[in-house]
């Protein structure tokens, strides 16, 4: 069967939540170019008359925006920046590597228990705020609270069921008799693993890799419970946005925003094609 | 030699397999169970034992000024009691957290579906269209709730349209229900996408066969969708709304952006809850307490939604 045809009324109704969703995208991107003056304008400016980068200079030298009358940015956002990068990737990585062994472990010789998918999916549910306070104590007795080491281990923690998972459901689909042809020529079968199963799963390797990072990139609440005065993370950093002198800083948080959210709508966009299966845990493929 | 699809039905259906059976070789060691011990290890160090800790912790009085845990006095369940008895404010975030979850659900399954439903049709840049659709789905759970505090400050866009078409503004955040309105439909904008991606595989699958054969006989377009499509969709339907649901009991980043549990508690969700009562007041004894209640009603909450689906998430389809 055709697929039929979109009508005017539906073509106008697609329009309509096409606007929905875009518009507050707009506005953010729109906010992060717009000098202190029309950042919470009365009535609000759309779209400013003089469209500036003020906002991401402010972001690494916090005294440009003294030219604009506005003081008190006292912090540069290098180091969320930076915290967010080396954390992400670190734990990424990590969590990736130890759950591609977890995964082929799970496949090709699990023992079929009924439980194990039930343990991992609880994992993803319980509330972070839930498994933040247990961190918590346990870091301040460790002398982990406010380190990289510490937030990387949680982020491993929490993405490790996650990955495993995921990466689970690109084994089940490739054939085993690949590897067995691999073993009777010879190889031990951790060779064979290495050499014949992980070069062929790269594609859902590479998109639990983007998943997983996503993940840890958008993570606030565990940084914002675990950072002091030593590490920082983009999240957290949006959420310090706010300075005694100035109010809320507008535009310098939205270009913050913006920084923060590019690499992962252009991210996402790549691995499309596995985003539902991996947002359901491998139940539907697209 | 074991074929793939037995092996899976050991995987899957629960048919309980020895190990060796389902290795290639059957002989060595164990190599299946090694390849798993990192995940293990590492599960064990940063999950077991901090949940250890903190359900010692929960059956006692420490705070943090009071030392390392040896100082705790043990007071049994009275974390627990005073938390399911008297604490109002814990109960009624719970309430709200369930409520706010409820609405939301519903909002994001009836847009998902209705974008689904058009995405079927055929028209031009339907690709484009597609991942533009997808976009919010990707954007931090903390940008999307500094965006729609913006969308939504008095003087905002929000209000400014609102104004356009003739109604009043609302000071959305300076009285209980237009907080709680901004808050739903910030995670509707927020994830209705996920609905749309999901239902959209789901009807992209949905076999010609028995759609053929009801038009034979007649079936109204209505009645097609209703009687024949979305039966055959139902698995996937529970699927998005396991998922979402396992996300959305724990919401936290979009509303502490947006209005810090305000005005008073009234946009207060269970985790906000927790977090300031262990990070704003230091009560991470009695915080833990919370944090498990929490943990027990989720598992109970996910294990509920999971029975009519469980078949569906752990059989491997090919």
């Amino acid at each position: 069967m055709p697929p039929r045809p979109l009508t005017l009324p539906l073509r106008t109704l697609l329009c309509c939540a096409l606007i929905l969703m875009l518009f507050p995208i707009f506005w953010l991107f729109m906010t992060a170019v717009k000098p202190p003056t029309d950042w919470n304008a009365s009535p609000a400016i759309w779209v400013p008359a003089e469209p500036t980068l003020i906002n991401f200079k402010t972001l690494f030298d916090p005294d440009a925006i003294r030219e604009y009358g506005v003081g008190g940015v006292s912090r540069s956002a290098g180091d969320a920046v930076f915290g967010s990068l080396l954390a992400s990737t670190v734990s990424t990585l990590i969590s990736v590597g130890a759950g591609v062994f977890s995964a082929i472990g799970l496949s090709r010789y699990g023992r079929g228990s009924r439980s194990a998918p039930l343990v991992i999916l609880s994992g993803r549910m319980f509330p972070p705020a839930a498994i933040a306070v247990p961190f918590v104590i346990i870091f301040s007795l460790l002398g982990l609270i406010d380190t990289y080491a510490g937030l990387i281990a949680v982020y491993i923690a929490v993405t490790l069921p996650f990955s495993t998972w995921m990466l689970k459901s690109f084994v089940d689909d490739l054939p085993r008799e690949i590897e067995e042809a691999a073993m009777l020529d010879g190889m031990s079968r951790l060779k064979a693993h290495l050499t014949v199963t992980i070069p062929l799963i790269r594609g859902g390797l590479f998109a639990t890799t983007m998943l997983v990072f996503i993940l840890n990139w958008s993570e606030f609440m565990f940084a914002l419970v675990l950072s002091y005065s030593n590490i920082n993370t983009i999240p957290v950093q949006l959420a310090k946005y706010v300075t005694a002198t100035a109010g809320t800083l507008y535009g310098v948080q939205a270009a913050l925003a913006v920084l923060a959210m590019l690499p992962l709508v252009l991210g996402g966009f790549f691995i499309q094609q596995h985003l539902a299966r991996g947002m359901t845990f491998g139940a539907v493929k697209q | 030699m074991v074929t793939e699809g037995t092996a899976c039905a050991g995987n899957g259906r629960g048919v309980s397999s020895p190990a060796g059976k389902g290795a290639p070789a059957g002989k060595g060691l164990p190599v299946g169970r090694l390849f798993t011990v990192p995940g293990q290890v590492v599960s064990f160090l940063v999950l077991i034992i901090p949940l250890a800790v903190a359900l010692y912790m929960s059956f006692t009085d420490w705070t943090p000024t009071r030392g390392g845990l040896g100082e705790a006095h043990f007071t049994g369940t009275e974390n627990y009691s005073e938390l399911l008895v008297w604490d109002t404010r814990f109960l009624e975030a719970v309430a709200r957290t369930l409520i706010i979850s409820a609405i939301c659900l519903a909002l994001e399954f009836a847009a998902g579906l209705g974008l689904a439903v058009l995405f079927m049709r055929r028209f031009r840049g339907k690709k484009i269209l597609f991942s533009a659709f997808l976009s919010p789905m990707m954007v931090l759970p903390v940008v999307v709730g500094y965006t729609f505090w913006m969308l939504f400050q008095s003087n905002g866009p929000v209000n400014q349209i609102l104004g356009f078409i003739g109604l009043s503004g609302v000071d959305w955040f300076k009285s209980s229900l237009p907080a709680v309105i901004a808050v739903i439909l910030t995670e509707v904008w927020h994830w209705t996408p996920l609905f749309f991606l999901i239902l959209l595989s789901g009807l992209n699958a949905v076999p010609e066969n028995p759609l053929r054969a009801a038009i034979i006989l007649g079936a109204s377009p209505g009645q097609l969708f209703l009687h024949v499509v979305l039966p055959m969709l139902r698995p996937v339907i529970m699927v998005a709304f396991v998922v979402r649901t396992m996300e959305i009991v724990k919401l936290f980043d979009e509303v502490f952006m947006l209005t810090r549990g305000g005005p008073g508690s009234s946009t207060e969700t269970v985790s906000l809850y927790i977090y300031k009562l262990a990070f704003n007041d230091f009560q991470l004894a009695y915080g833990a307490a919370a944090a498990f209640l929490v943990l027990v009603g989720s598992l109970f909450l996910v294990h509920l939604l999971l029975i009519p689906v469980k078949d569906h998430i752990m059989e491997e389809k090919r």
